[in-house]
């Protein structure tokens, strides 16, 4: 009889029923909507922060801010200029350390001794500017009036020759590259960890000072470059034993090579920049940052959580958007919709006063006709779930299937060191706080993947729905006297 | 059967008070068959929902078969309703997206019937107000007299020890009045219950062997000789 009435109750308030779980629907629509576009926001930044951090860093530590210390640290480039007919080129590489701020390479083994510490490793971020050309030296062209040559002028009428200096000049191209020094023994961790080698091999664990050096596929690409060949960074020839291509977005820098020679070419001996480090426990990253900070003076420790603060640009405002604006939408839309269904509930039982009255009459206990309102309230919320949910998906369907490209931006310039070049790819991010000199910008394709726990979460919400609607209707009839309920229609 | 002993109600709205019964002494045996006659709002159908276990009087006591029904707990008294007595109401009462069928079974239902007997017993019901032949169709798709029919068969279906009939055959036109009439007459010597029933109708209260008349609240029993 409960199925049976049930069904037929429904069947004949179609329209009510309709109009509830539409309500329900689309507060439910919202939610899997929001959230499933609220996860894909997470994953676009997980990809860009993967592109800076690699996998499983789950913080980096880098020297403190210091004041900027005047021009001393800019790069210096001293040519000679050379006769007009010498076709000699010049050229000079400066390779300087990026942020110009270092740690020292027994502060690794620190944070490696700190609690909560799976692992770390040391990184040294560099950059190269080569500058090539010809410089040459303008000639003297005499003016053929001038008195200098000049015949039949009178003693002591000599003048100085007059003229211009003509041609000269300089022809020259500025090579502006970064190179990442990897602790090659430890590959599981660090920047070169978000790329896949594509070509040719990684690092050996052994080639801790060898010359070897694995290239950026689209640096690789526009200075021609190929596994076996060689590349010079300060007259150093390197081996090409890689081709690396990174899994979403930039590569953190276009060359990588030992950390040893890294240090060597940069005169920083035993000097890291960046300190990636990977927490025991994923909860505690907090806690970890915590330790370090207070336990190792001098540094800054910088989470994923505080890198995507500084993620600007479209990605963050379509995030932002997502989490608040979606968020507080999809919860008035759902209060909204419990309360009307509350309210339609509550009323469709003042319709039926005399229905309930008369089954009271006969006997039915205000339980079972609870039971009745309750169960009928319910089914509606589980219509509209099912609506919501099909709505849902649909929505994120149509997200995924257009993909609209979201631009990340990282970092940004705050005046620290002003030099130039201090920020090429995948530069300006690691430096922390008073160190950045460039941002890097990111395109993100958006996704709006549904998880499972996001339709557990729908249909709890379903339920939920139908609960608060039955509970107003349920309120509402298991109140309802028989007596009052009879005499009230007549 | 029945035993009601200064039976008071009092109804308070605001500032003024009715009392639609005041002081009621009432005795009715068992298969007795008592119509009830008043003026409007003389406190016929108040009486008849203390009859019926549907309110509660402001004061007195409504026993049946020796049972208060005014000091039982809500729970008993949904129990008593649902073993012992049937109603008939004037405006029929049937869920409307029920069938014949399905309305008369609303009555066993209480009474934890299992489906199949449920069936069985509605349709028997049914066939004995001369419905066999609707049970699947809606109140909407039947007469009123036929939709009464129905709602007696529901009142009957549980073979109630008292029959209560509120204005029975109010909202029905002469012949159908008698109609329901003949058949709540066969109900009540057929199955030897005590029948009680509410009506303006006087023609009806002519053939009734006890008449009560209720004004303001208090009432006056005839016995009718020749009925």
């Amino acid at each position: 009889m409960f199925f049976t009435y049930l069904r037929r109750e429904l069947r004949r308030r179609r329209k009510a029923a309709l109009v509830v779980a539409s309500g329900l629907a689309l507060g439910i629509a919202l939610v899997i909507v929001v959230s499933s576009v609220s996860s894909g926001m997470e994953k676009a930044q997980g990809k860009v922060l993967q592109s800076l951090y690699g996998l499983g860093t789950d913080m980096t530590v880098t020297k403190a801010a210091a004041p900027a210390t005047g021009s001393s640290q800019r790069p210096r480039f001293n040519f000679d200029a050379r006769d007009s007919d010498s076709d000699e080129e010049q050229s000079s590489d400066r390779v300087m350390v990026q942020g110009f701020q270092t740690l020292s390479a027994s502060t690794v083994s620190k944070v490696d001794a700190q609690k909560g510490v799976a692992d770390s490793v040391g990184g040294l971020s560099l950059q190269v500017i080569r500058i090539d050309g010809q410089f040459t030296r303008g000639q003297f062209k005499q003016d053929p009036d001038s008195g200098g040559n000049r015949q039949g002028g009178g003693p002591g009428t000599q003048q100085p020759p007059q003229g211009r200096v003509e041609g000269g000049g300089a022809d020259f191209d500025v090579n502006n590259y970064s190179v990442y020094g990897t602790d090659v023994t430890k590959p599981a961790l660090g920047p070169l960890t978000s790329s896949k080698i594509t070509s040719g091999r990684t690092f050996k664990t052994s080639e801790t000072d060898a010359k070897v050096v694995v290239a950026d596929k689209s640096y690789a690409k526009e200075k021609k470059l190929k596994v076996g060949g060689t590349v010079t960074i300060k007259k150093v020839k390197y081996e090409v034993i890689g081709i690396a291509t990174p899994d979403s977005g930039d590569a953190a820098a276009n060359l990588y090579i030992p950390l040893k020679q890294a240090q060597t070419l940069s005169d920083s001996k035993n000097k890291v920049t960046t300190i990636y480090v990977k927490a025991s426990d994923s909860q505690q990253i907090d806690s970890v940052k915590s330790t370090i900070q207070k336990n190792i003076s001098g540094t800054t420790v910088t989470t994923s959580a505080d890198l995507a603060d500084t993620v600007s640009g479209s990605l963050s405002t379509a995030s932002d958007l997502a989490s608040n604006v979606g968020k507080w939408l999809s919860i008035a839309v759902l209060v909204a919709a419990f309360l009307v269904a509350g309210l339609l509930t509550s009323s469709a039982v003042s319709r039926r006063v005399r229905e309930f009255g008369t089954l009271k009459a006969l006997g039915w206990k205000s339980g079972r006709v609870t039971r009745q309102v309750v169960g009928e309230a319910i089914v509606n919320g589980l219509v509209g779930g099912a609506l919501g949910i099909a709505i849902g998906l649909a929505g994120a369907y149509v997200v995924t299937e257009i993909s609209p490209t979201l631009q990340a931006e990282l970092g940004g310039s705050n005046g620290g060191s002003g030099g130039p070049g201090g920020g090429g790819p995948g530069g300006g991010v690691f430096g922390g706080p008073g160190r950045q000199t460039a941002s890097k910008a990111l395109d993100v394709a958006l996704t709006a993947p549904v998880s499972l726990n996001t339709i557990v979460v729908a249909v709890a919400l379903a339920v939920t729905g139908g609960l608060v609607a039955g509970a107003f209707g349920g309120w509402r009839a298991s109140r309802l006297r028989p007596a009052d309920a009879l005499r009230r229609v007549e | 059967m029945y035993e009601l002993r200064g039976v008071t109600k009092r109804y308070t709205r605001g500032k003024e008070v009715v009392d639609a019964l005041a002081g009621v002494d009432l005795t009715i045996g068992s298969g007795d068959r008592l119509v009830i006659q008043g003026p409007t709002g003389g406190g016929k159908s108040t009486l008849l929902q203390m009859l019926g276990g549907l309110d509660r009087p402001t004061s007195g006591s409504v026993e049946l078969d020796g049972t208060d029904m005014a000091r039982l707990s809500e729970a008993k008294l949904t129990r008593v309703r649902s073993e012992n007595i049937g109603f008939v109401f004037q405006s029929f009462n049937l869920i409307p997206t029920l069938t014949a069928q399905e309305n008369v079974e609303t009555a066993l239902v209480p009474l934890g019937v299992k489906t199949k007997e449920r069936r069985e017993r509605a349709a028997a019901a049914l066939e004995s107000v001369g419905l066999a032949e609707r049970l699947g169709h809606l109140p909407a798709e039947l007469s009123g007299g036929q939709q009464q029919r129905v709602a007696i068969a529901r009142a009957l279906v549980k073979q109630p020890k008292v029959l209560l009939a509120d204005e029975p055959t109010g909202n029905l036109d002469e012949s159908m009045r008698d109609e329901i009439m003949d058949v709540l007459e066969a109900m009540w010597k057929e199955y030897g219950l005590t029948f009680i029933m509410v009506t303006h109708d006087s023609s009806i209260a002519k053939k009734a062997p006890r008449l009560a008349t209720i004004r303001k609240g208090r009432i006056t029993v005839k016995e009718n000789a020749g009925a």
